[in-house]
């Protein structure tokens, strides 16, 4: 199957007009998507497939129960299987930080692990947390001591980290490098390093970045530097792709789009329904000028003058938290709208569930899944038409606006009025058959299959793609 | 007279070349005493490399001495390198590190010093909890360590204090180790219930 195209997006449509494309799981059949559940079935399953003496009664009996089909399905996979990698995950950001990209990291590696693979993760250590622990499921952490130093980077230091990654990789025997986040200098050092001893490697660009501002252009150079040489990419929307191909100048064929996925065990709605007396509007995230917190603070006040009964409940701390409290003393709002500072991750859920809509005014979003998580919570969700964002979630499940106030306002209205059609368990229903992270994991597996099966270089062609970039990137590699 | 015949040695060498394992298992008076001994092996390039080093300084002390004739700074100079030098090549390089594991008394950590001195450490079998095999990170290499857990410390104490054996060799002493401490610790238990 084609991973680039799916069946029901098309690059064209994607400028706000008109359908929103969105990314669901290829697997068609209701599969237990609860990692719980996954764990017990596949450990059982694993157990059959090793010891066929355990009999095709027990088989018989696992099929005729209500999630027979689904075990089928598994089983058929478990026998056809491919080769199992033995992958090492490489960022700055991991565990016991929180974000988008580490629980990426942390959900991946979990399935791909139970599908059979091997799977270690390199990052810097946090604090007093270093060496190697490990997580569930086996999954083996390197928390190298070396002190990050702006926004939880290593220092980049060109050659300092290549001793110790070539150690790990001699060590675990990895077969493949996977690399997250363009912002991450580890990353970029140990895809360098991994090209160089000959390794497949793999990057997952998780962001939109700019073109125009002097951070951005210094971050595009060094990215066409380390994906010169890459053998395959993943990106998690199809903005997010054509992004990434314009910033690397990596051909388009090289890059895979998968999206992100969510944990639909943790994020289950309401037992009952809440009330429509009161409509309760939640805003979760980071209060930062990136995440439209001044949005916020200009939708907030006319939202509450225009429908007397909303009541908003912000979730989140940041920098621009100070202007929320002052919009909510200038137009007396104490009651209406209710702030909760900082949330931690396994609290997320039970803010989520006590509203009816979910706001995100995010200005720049490759993925966002937030919105996911409040899909699954079965809130009916209101967001900025930015990046990847309508590629998320069916027309039916989210109302887009554009990220100006008044538009954010009507759409707010908008869906003020679609809430009683909406039914939280069945939207979370949905959400289960739309994404799960073992749908990302067996998608990432062909992509895995696709790097290995590139020709392998020797230095000189390998050394030649960096030719593209100039004397002084040729030079600096011919130093080492 | 020493009864040859109940001494059985296994030698273990490795590609590396650079340690030596040997595993004492005393038949005879001393039965129950087992030695496991890391020696270092003295490569010849190298000590021909050092001696070499050795004489160019010697060499480039006299050149000063010549061209300066400040006699009183280059010799106090040169002696005070000598000095720095013999300390680190013979007076703290390590011939051998051992591991005498006594099953109900203790563990005797040795470590033999090319100056003839020679360090020793006991562990009472009681205040060892566990031995373990560590994986240490630090910002260049990745390497394992044995190292045991005492009862009421909170830092753990490492076997090898100045070698890095390879992990195959430091998994049969680990093994004999946890053995030891096993035995111990059925017995203990067995005297706590009877009080």
């Amino acid at each position: 199957m084609d991973l680039m195209k799916s069946p029901i997006s098309s690059t064209g449509k994607r400028n706000g007009q008109g359908s929103q494309s969105f990314l669901p799981s290829l697997l068609p059949s209701s599969f237990p998507t609860s990692t719980v559940s996954s764990i017990g079935i596949l450990g059982r399953l694993r157990k059959l497939h090793q010891n066929p003496s355990l009999g095709l009664e027990k088989l018989y009996r696992h099929l005729t129960t209500g999630v027979g089909n689904s075990i089928f399905l598994v089983i058929f996979t478990d026998v056809m299987g491919g080769p199992t990698h033995r992958i090492l995950m490489v960022s700055d950001f991991f565990y016991p930080n929180f974000g988008g990209v580490e629980n990426h990291i942390y959900y991946l590696s979990q399935c791909l692990l139970k599908l059979g693979h091997w799977v270690v993760v390199l990052t810097h250590a946090y604090g007093n947390r270093s060496g190697v622990r490990y997580m569930t499921g086996g999954l083996k952490v390197y928390y190298i001591p070396w002190r990050p130093f702006l926004m939880q980077n290593t220092l980049p230091t060109f050659y300092g980290t290549l001793p110790i990654i070539r150690t790990i990789l001699i060590r675990e025997k990895i077969s493949l490098v996977h690399g997250h986040q363009a912002f991450s200098t580890l990353c970029h050092e140990a895809l360098m390093h991994a090209r160089t001893m000959g390794y497949k490697v793999v990057f997952t660009d998780h962001s939109l970045y700019g073109f125009a501002d002097v951070g951005s252009i210094h971050m595009n150079k060094v990215l066409q530097f380390t994906l010169a040489d890459v053998n395959q990419a993943i990106c998690v929307s199809h903005t997010s792709k054509e992004n990434t191909v314009l910033r690397s100048g990596l051909p388009p064929e090289k890059v895979f789009v998968i999206p992100n996925a969510v944990d639909t065990a943790m994020f289950k709605p309401a037992r009952s329904r809440l009330s429509y007396d009161k409509i309760i509007i939640v805003v979760v995230s980071r209060l930062v000028y990136r995440k439209g917190a001044d949005l916020l603070v200009e939708v907030i006040p006319e939202v509450c003058r225009l429908c007397p009964n909303v009541h908003f409940i912000i979730g989140g701390d940041g920098p621009k938290r100070v202007r929320l409290e002052e919009m909510r003393e200038k137009h007396s709002l104490q009651d209406r709208v209710e702030m909760l500072g900082a949330v931690p991750h396994a609290q997320v859920q039970s803010v989520l569930i006590s509203g009816h809509i979910f706001l995100n005014s995010s200005l720049t979003e490759a993925f966002c899944i937030a919105i996911l998580e409040a899909a699954s919570c079965g809130l009916l969700t209101v967001s900025t038409r930015v990046g990847g964002v309508p590629e998320v979630l069916p027309d039916d499940m989210i109302v887009l606006a554009e990220p100006v106030p008044s538009d954010m306002v009507w759409a707010i209205k908008k869906a003020i009025h679609m809430l009683p059609q909406i039914d939280p368990q069945e939207m979370h229903l949905r959400m289960k058959d739309l994404y799960s992270w073992y749908d990302v994991a067996r998608r990432t597996e062909v992509v895995y299959d696709h790097a290995l099966k590139c020709s392998d270089e020797n230095l000189l062609e390998h050394l030649s793609r960096y030719l593209t970039f100039g004397a002084w990137a040729v030079s600096r590699y011919w130093n080492w | 007279m020493c009864n040859c015949n109940s001494l059985r040695m296994t030698m273990v060498t490795f590609a590396n070349g650079r340690y030596t394992y040997i595993h004492d298992d005393h038949g005879g008076p001393f039965q129950a005493v087992d030695s496991h001994h890391i020696v270092v092996q003295r490569i010849s390039t190298r000590r021909f490399l050092v001696y070499i080093a050795t004489l160019l300084l010697l060499a480039n002390a006299c050149n000063i001495l010549m061209l300066k004739e400040n006699y009183g700074a280059v010799l106090l100079w040169s002696i005070v390198l000598g000095f720095f030098l013999a300390k680190s090549l013979y007076w703290k390089r390590v011939l051998k590190e051992s591991v005498v594991v006594m099953p109900t008394l203790g563990v005797q950590l040795e470590t033999h010093y090319g100056s003839g001195r020679i360090v020793r450490r006991f562990v009472p079998m009681g205040k060892i909890l566990r031995s373990v095999l560590n994986e240490c990170v630090t910002p260049v290499t990745c390497y394992w360590s044995l190292a045991f857990i005492l009862r009421g410390e909170s830092e753990l104490m490492l076997v090898f204090q100045e070698l890095r054996p390879p992990v195959k060799m430091l998994v049969p002493i680990w093994k004999a180790l946890c053995a030891a401490t096993e035995s111990k610790e059925n017995s203990y238990t067995v005297t706590e219930d009877s009080h």
